[in-house]
């Protein structure tokens, strides 16, 4: 299907349409259930009558103050996953090749960790910094004679679990509240998010999306191969650069906004990519898988009643079955 | 030979670790004509090509199109003048064809402007020229060996380059795919003059289909010219190290040799 209008003509596939909007009504329907649910459950009504500003103020503060912010946080952070995702997976050909295998998101936190440490503040230029000095020193590390997406995922994660080793050593220098609130959000949290966090999610949102979606025309070139793609006439080297840089943003936006989430970014892209078909990026369905996934883990964890357990447990919970189905599959068909 | 061959090579050097590959080559690939290039395994053949697509980066020497250094060329630039087929390229699972073909349109297209008329045109026409129209909506994987390397070409047809460079097309073809593949490239030549230059490991085959053989051995031209002049018994001695006997093909008149 062809979308004209005036010198613009975007391809866009009925099925990709078709499975964004199945895919917003299942967003849709969750965010009302997620809203509603809870210490002090609210109907429909009530929660509507909150928003308009006709309920009772103790209404008002739970949907107002405490869960519209933090649902629209797990949302936003739960797209930029999922969207940086897709966007490394296609690059590296290899759905191993997540950010959050690879260490950058394990680089993003030790970054926004290292900056509180320091400065008390500056959480999202520190996981800007630390994402991309991580996805420098991986690719680095990695490369000899090309990147090969194995190497690439090896060193990565080695890299994660030597960036985690140094967040727990960072946490040596914080008092004993703030370890133990910083703990929980390096398992990937989204207690207590206020608007100051919806806003910084989706106005990082709102700015590289337009990117990603420009991005999406390369991606699907690049994720044939290299020849083919320089054959077609891309230029790889700085195509690769822009696509990380933004990638890595995306994955600093969300760690800034709710911890390093494990495995949404890698969950995301194999079941937009299954579901829209057609060997495509699928990055919008990927952001959107991330949001209802990262959404589905929070709204779970806020159900555990007394203990505040962190959303990252339940991405876990999710992910890592994917990630041991993912390595079988690749290792059966030899291609790890 | 003409000296204003749009593509050509000179002093060509290319290394990989712990071995030289090209020697110092310089070649021109003559315009309009099917030039193949053989020579045994090793000898550099499909890295020349690949030298000549800017597929390879080159240690020495310089690859000119049209005038200019193809490596310093935009290569978006380039990807409307030349394309090239590698050997064994992939595709993401679940791709079609017709979306492969599509993809031939990259350069003539940007993120913006992704689709035209005569985007259109030269899709539907290199799924008609490969004989692809009734498999377009197939997933590539589900095609047969030859069916699929029907589709890359495509792929590269619909790119509508003037020149066309094709590594080692007949790979992994049984003989008539491989008859049927280069017929299909001759007749793509004879009716819309495109340059096309190709790897091919069949001495035979090359001698059928090519209007200029070159031979290359130990990174360096041996020898080129008309199959008749290239496929000599000494040339397969020289080259190949091959003792045998050169008759003219009594069907096609085209050297053919019968190894010893």
């Amino acid at each position: 299907m062809i979308l004209r209008l005036s010198f613009v003509s975007l391809q866009i596939s009925r099925r990709a349409l078709i499975v964004s909007a199945v895919l917003s009504l299942l967003m849709l329907s969750l965010l009302m259930l997620s809203v509603s649910m809870g210490y002090y459950p609210l109907s429909l009504t009530r929660i509507i009558a909150a928003i308009g500003d006709h309920a009772s103020e103790v209404e008002q503060m739970i949907v107002m103050d405490h869960r519209l912010p933090r649902i629209l946080s797990a949302v936003g952070a739960g797209a930029a996953f999922g969207l940086a995702g897709a966007m490394f997976q296609t690059m590296l050909r290899n759905p191993l090749a997540s950010p959050d295998v690879i260490g950058f998101n394990a680089g993003a936190a030790f970054g926004a960790l290292a900056a509180i440490v320091m400065t008390g503040a500056n959480i999202l230029p520190g996981a800007l910094i630390g994402g991309l000095l991580t996805a420098a020193a991986v690719t680095a590390l990695a490369w000899h004679n090309g990147l090969h997406p194995y190497r690439l995922i090896l060193v990565g994660i080695g890299a994660s679990l030597t960036l985690v080793a140094g967040a727990d050593l960072l946490m040596s220098r914080l008092d004993s509240m703030t370890a133990s609130e910083m703990a929980k959000w390096l398992i990937g949290t989204l207690n207590s998010r206020d608007w100051g966090d919806v806003r910084l999610i989706w106005g990082g949102l709102a700015l590289m999306l337009p990117l990603c979606l420009w991005l999406q025309f390369p991606l699907s070139r690049l994720a044939m191969d290299d020849d083919i793609s320089t054959s077609l006439g891309l230029a790889l080297s700085p195509l690769r650069l822009t696509i990380t840089t933004t990638g890595v943003a995306l994955v600093a936006l969300a760690v800034s906004v709710a911890g390093p989430l494990p495995f949404v970014a890698f969950v995301s892209g194999p079941i937009a990519r299954r579901i829209v078909g057609g060997g495509k990026p699928a990055l919008l369905a990927s952001a959107m898988i991330g949001a209802l996934v990262t959404l589905l883990a929070d709204t779970l964890a806020r159900s555990v009643p007394i203990v505040q357990l962190p959303a990252g447990v339940f991405t876990a919970l999710i992910g890592a079955p994917v990630l041991m189905w993912l390595l079988l599959v690749q290792f059966r068909k030899g291609t790890l | 030979m003409s000296q204003t061959a749009r593509l050509s090579a000179r002093d060509l050097a290319v290394s990989f670790p712990g071995m030289q590959v090209l020697k110092g080559l310089t070649l021109e690939i003559p315009d309009t004509k099917m030039t193949v290039i053989i020579g045994p395994n090793a000898c550099g053949k499909s890295t020349l090509l690949r030298s000549l697509a800017r597929l390879q980066t080159i240690g020495a020497g310089t690859v000119v199109l049209d005038g200019k250094a193809i490596h310093k060329e935009n290569s978006r630039s380039v990807a409307r003048r030349l394309a090239i087929l590698p050997q064994m390229p992939t595709a993401p699972e679940g791709l079609l064809v017709r979306d492969l073909v599509t993809r031939g349109r990259t350069p003539h297209q940007s993120a913006l402007r992704q689709w035209s008329k005569k985007d259109a045109a030269a899709v539907s026409q290199a799924l008609e020229l490969t004989g692809m129209t009734d498999n377009a909506h197939r997933p590539l994987e589900t095609l047969s060996g030859g069916q699929r390397q029907r589709a890359w070409l495509a792929m590269a047809l619909a790119q509508q380059t003037d020149i066309l460079l094709l590594d080692e097309p007949t790979t992994y073809l049984d003989l008539p795919h491989q008859i049927e593949l280069l017929n299909l490239v001759q007749r793509l030549n004879r009716d819309t003059g495109r340059t096309v230059a190709m790897v091919l490991h069949d001495i035979n085959l090359a001698a059928r289909f090519a209007d200029h053989i070159v031979a290359l051995k130990d990174g360096q031209v041996h020898l080129q010219g008309p199959p008749d002049q290239v496929i000599t018994e000494s040339t397969m001695q020289g080259v190949f190290g091959l003792a045998c006997t050169v008759i003219s093909d009594p069907v096609h008149a085209n050297p053919h040799v019968i190894p010893a």
